[in-house]
């Protein structure tokens, strides 16, 4: 009977022990500390390591096109990611533009401390999902030093990347799949988070599988069809906004030369494969450098990770997390797959919170299997798990000092700060004059007077948007001479190694770059490691 | 300024759905809830006398004389039956006073001089003087209770120093239409989810049967000229006690048990139905014009009874949600941003519908699972189809009976349209099993 006063049965509540400092209790001081930490060693020299990458500055220049009503995009928008990652940058894009101005001051650099609320944010869920499921705090906060402090994570989470937003969603959706009370409305929420994390990194989908059996896990016989039901729902309404997008802008199956949902989709999963991880010559396979790459920023979480969430399949409590990790490590193993650099992230929380669940199996076997209340017996045991730990602490603490230390040292942006200060300084009032950069700097260019889009002009858009050829040179004309209508380019290794060398076509990035004079570098002259700005010289 | 106007509706809308869905879900928010929400077991002696009221009028023999059999079998000792006729249908009066010929100690009949609806009649029984028990319930001709509802009544009312009982009503002949079988759905949602809610927020509109109130609350009193009994000027009596009792600060208790629910049968016609569902609309608004609510002494309280009183308006209008998006899609050039708010209130309405096969599936299993009596009916796959794609015909046939309400109490018509019983759900068996599993 529903009264208020009749005594109802609550979930049990877990009997930690009741020590509070300051009104609060041990878990949150673990957890604020650490995310603390966390926060500092991510967040110091964020402008200087790693070296400012084109992505980064792609989505930092659409977050930028909605602030300014733009759109989507500062370009036609062409469905190559779901928008709603840039779409909660922009809330926070514009800020650190206030703070951080001068010249020299990288726009993409400096506006990376908007990542710092969704690290603080997953290093939290981390906490709180490992605590939910019923890892001890130890565990739990060697889950959250290991995805916050590894060196993969203070280099790759500090990047503007849209995996970092999807994967603090994606580990919200698990925690509120984890409520202790089994609350229908916190499995509803779950499956909206799930659906956020999705249409900020569709890659997140492939978690969602193992998000379900989380939720299996957690509900009650009585109210579970109300949960999954309502989880689904979830999921697929929000899910479904971004197709309703596409066809309420008449964009979701065009042809002609339109945009569409449908080919964006078809990009993405017609991508040419990286090649095979394991493929390593003569000439190493795109996934195999990647692999490397992270390998060499740090191989004892992606090793000790894999191996974990393998072994952690076999446990109740940790199977969720488990099959998360495993299902991302096969989709890096596949040969024929697409393999872009910053896979890794989706990888880390699960791979940290696997190997804290499974020290959390060892050592429990350690100190419990076959054990007899014998003193001596029993200070082995400690012993050996104390043995383990120090062993492990003083192989893995020193790698990843070093690493971080050069994190929070470094400053390898300094060519590009360079560049744009020379720009800014010589260049002072652009007018109508036209530049071709890459991303990296595209905002950098708007800020110094360049107008964005048409005089400001991202690389990858020359011969292939038709807007920004007519721009150029007009509806009916060739491209063959587009390139002399530009005034300046700034070549970058980036845009060097990428700028289109499609046989038989035209290719105004390789004209600017073959028809202009140097007038500015940085670098060892090398165009694989120097930045060049270059003054086009039409006559030649 | 047509964005404007776009996004205000499109924001009331999606107000609606949502406050729809939220307190339709309400009993199943946690497994703690869910168990709440069932009658506890009944442990010691019965303490307290029932006079249970069955008003009929113009029924046929063997629906009542179902009706009284099946209350005869109670389990519990001290209970009496008073049959209710008008003087106008002397052809009921006369199944009455043969079936009082079945027992009859325990059961008397009362003729209502001047019958109008059906508080008219229960008035009558309070003044004829033949209600001796400590505790009115009152039943609907085509009712089967269950043998041991009035000892789990009885302990509810000790247990919970209650005032007020609110039982479970089922309906249960989902295969006779397809707005029967959402009519059913509604049934399962209201007892077993949002009469709890309004019990947990103290501001209830009660049921008309299986409702069981203390006797002094309703006799009058000697020298006072308040209000007794039922308001025989409103459509929706039932509604009205609940709105009287709950702004005096009286205490309910609702409870559903799968097994003790009262089993009732939808009304066989579409006009049936709609003429059934303008009264109770019809109703709800006399209880609003009426004003007892504001004698409720906070102001959040009274915003809980303006809400709750227009309960069936705005589940009517939430059926709005889904066509108003489409319509803006397709017809309407607003700036993308509030096309995209103009679809929202699709989300909840289209959840509302997920919870509502979730909830067929659970209806089905409680009452004609494998383990259960009745095994003539099964919930198929065609019902889950018939319940998605009734949906917008149902709600437009709720939003008919909404307006129709309205124009109705505008016009100053408030005769009662009876509604026939046939007795469809007769062939299924009462259930002695017991718990609900999914």
């Amino acid at each position: 009977m529903t009264v208020l006063d009749r005594p109802v049965e609550r979930a049990p509540i877990s009997k930690a022990k009741d020590w509070r400092f300051l009104g609060r209790s041990a878990d949150f001081w673990l957890c604020a500390t650490l995310t603390l930490i966390v926060l500092l060693v991510q967040g110091w020299n964020i402008a200087g390591y790693p070296t400012v990458f084109d992505d980064e500055g792609t989505y930092l220049a659409q977050a930028w096109a909605i602030d300014h009503g733009v759109g989507m995009a500062p370009y036609t928008y062409w469905f190559d990611h779901p928008p709603l990652a840039w779409i909660q940058l922009s809330a926070l894009a514009w800020i650190p533009s206030m703070i951080f101005h001068a010249p020299g001051q990288i726009v993409v650099a400096y506006s990376r401390i908007i990542m710092l609320p969704f690290t603080a944010a997953s290093s939290i869920f981390v906490y709180v999902l490992a605590r939910r499921m019923k890892l001890p705090r130890w565990s739990a906060a060697l889950a959250v030093a290991l995805f916050g402090l590894c060196p993969l994570s203070v280099t790759l989470q500090r990047e503007i990347f849209l995996d970092n937003v999807a994967v603090t969603w994606i580990l919200a959706a698990f925690v509120l799949a984890y409520s202790p009370r089994k609350h229908l409305w916190h499995h509803v929420a779950s499956g909206l988070c799930a659906a956020f994390a999705v249409l900020s990194k569709e890659t997140m989908l492939l978690v969602v599988p193992a998000l379900v059996v989380a939720l299996w896990q957690n509900v009650h016989k009585d109210t579970r069809k109300y949960s999954l039901v309502g989880f689904i729902g979830a999921f697929i309404l929000i899910g479904v906004q971004y197709p309703l997008y596409a066809t309420l802008k008449g964009e979701l199956y065009a042809s002609g030369g339109r945009v569409s949902l449908w080919s964006g989709l078809k990009y993405q999963l017609t991508r040419p494969g990286s090649g095979s991880v394991f493929h390593c010559c003569p000439k190493p396979s795109d996934a195999y450098s990647v692999v490397h790459n992270w390998l060499f920023y740090d191989p004892i979480l992606i090793v000790a990770g894999s191996v974990a969430v393998l072994l952690c399949l076999a446990f109740y409590d940790t199977r969720p997390v488990a099959i998360a990790g495993v299902i991302l490590v096969l989709t890096v193993l596949r040969p024929s797959g697409y393999v872009p650099a910053m896979y890794v992230i989706g990888m880390l929380p699960f791979f940290a919170l696997g190997i804290a669940g499974l020290s959390y199996r060892l050592v429990t076997f350690i100190l419990t299997f076959r054990a007899n209340p014998v003193f001596w017996q029993q200070i082995t045991r400690l012993a050996m798990v104390a043995v383990l730990a120090f062993s492990g602490a003083f192989y893995v603490v020193p790698r990843w000092y070093h690493h971080d230390h050069d994190a929070d040292s470094q400053n390898i942006n300094t060519g590009y700060e360079l560049a744009v200060e020379w720009i800014d300084s010589h260049i002072p009032h652009p007018g109508n004059a036209r530049i071709v950069v890459d991303d990296t700097i595209w905002l950098d260019m708007v800020k110094d007077g360049f107008k964005p889009g048409r005089r400001d002009i991202y690389f990858f858009k020359l011969d292939v948007d038709p807007d920004v050829m007519t721009a150029l040179v007009g509806t009916h004309e060739k491209y063959t001479n587009a390139w002399k209508t530009i005034e300046y380019v700034v070549q970058t290794p980036y845009m060097w190694e990428n700028a289109p060398k499609v046989a038989g076509a035209v290719n105004t990035t390789w004209n600017l770059l073959n028809h202009s004079k140097v007038l500015w570098q940085y670098g060892n002259g090398k165009p694989d490691s120097t930045i060049f700005i270059r003054k086009v010289t039409p006559n030649s | 300024m047509l964005a404007v106007a776009v996004l205000v509706v499109s924001i009331v809308l999606f107000a609606m759905a949502f406050a729809t869905l939220w307190w339709m879900m309400h009993a199943w928010r946690t497994p703690e809830t869910l168990a709440s929400t069932s009658f506890s077991k009944p442990v010691g002696e019965t303490g307290l006398s029932f006079t249970l009221l069955l008003p009929i009028r113009h029924e046929r023999q063997d629906v009542v004389e179902n009706t009284v059999q099946k209350m005869l079998e109670s389990s519990h000792d001290k209970f009496e039956i008073v049959i209710i006729t008008g003087a106008d249908d002397p052809e009921t009066t006369g199944i009455a006073e043969r079936l009082a010929t079945i027992d009859p100690d325990r059961i008397s009949t009362v003729i209502d001089p001047a019958p109008r609806n059906k508080s008219t009649g229960l008035n009558s029984a309070l003044l004829s003087g033949k209600c001796h028990g400590d505790v009115i319930g009152v039943f609907d001709a085509e009712d089967v209770v269950h043998p041991d509802l009035l000892t789990h009544v009885d302990h509810a009312f000790r247990s919970e120093s209650a005032d007020v009982v609110q039982g479970g009503v089922q309906l249960l002949n989902f295969y006779s239409s397809w707005y029967s079988l959402r009519n059913c759905l509604e049934y399962f949602f209201w007892f077993r989810s949002r009469l709890h809610l309004q019990a947990e927020k103290g501001f209830i509109t009660l049921g008309g049967n299986t409702v069981f109130v203390k006797r002094e609350l309703l006799e009058p009193k000697r020298g006072s000229s308040e209000q007794w009994g039922w308001d025989e000027t409103c459509l929706a009596e039932d509604c009205e006690l609940g709105v009287r009792l709950s702004s005096a600060g009286k205490k309910v208790v609702v409870a559903y048990s799968p097994e003790m629910v009262t089993r009732e049968e939808t009304p066989d016609t579409i006009t049936s139905f709609v003429k059934q569902r303008t009264r109770w609309n019809q109703g709800f608004l006399q209880v609003y014009k009426k004003g007892t609510w504001k004698r409720l002494p906070t102001n959040r309280q009274r915003w809980l009874a303006r809400f709750t009183l227009s309960t069936p308006f705005y589940q009517a209008a939430s059926g709005l949600a889904v066509p108003i998006g489409i319509a803006i899609g397709v017809f309407v050039k607003v700036p993308m941003v509030i096309a995209m708010i103009s679809w929202m209130p699709a989300i909840p309405a289209f959840l509302v519908l997920a919870f509502e096969v979730a909830a067929l599936r659970d209806f089905g299993k409680e009452y004609f699972g494998k383990d259960r009596a009745d095994q003539t009916h099964r919930v198929r796959a065609i019902h889950y189809l018939k319940l998605i794609v009734s949906m917008p015909f149902f709600q437009i046939l709720l939003m008919f009976a909404a307006l129709r309400a309205v124009w109705r109490e505008l016009r100053g018509r408030t005769n009662w349209e009876l509604t026939e019983h046939v007795g469809a759900h007769l062939h299924v068996a009462a259930s002695t099993s017991a718990t609900t599993s999914v």
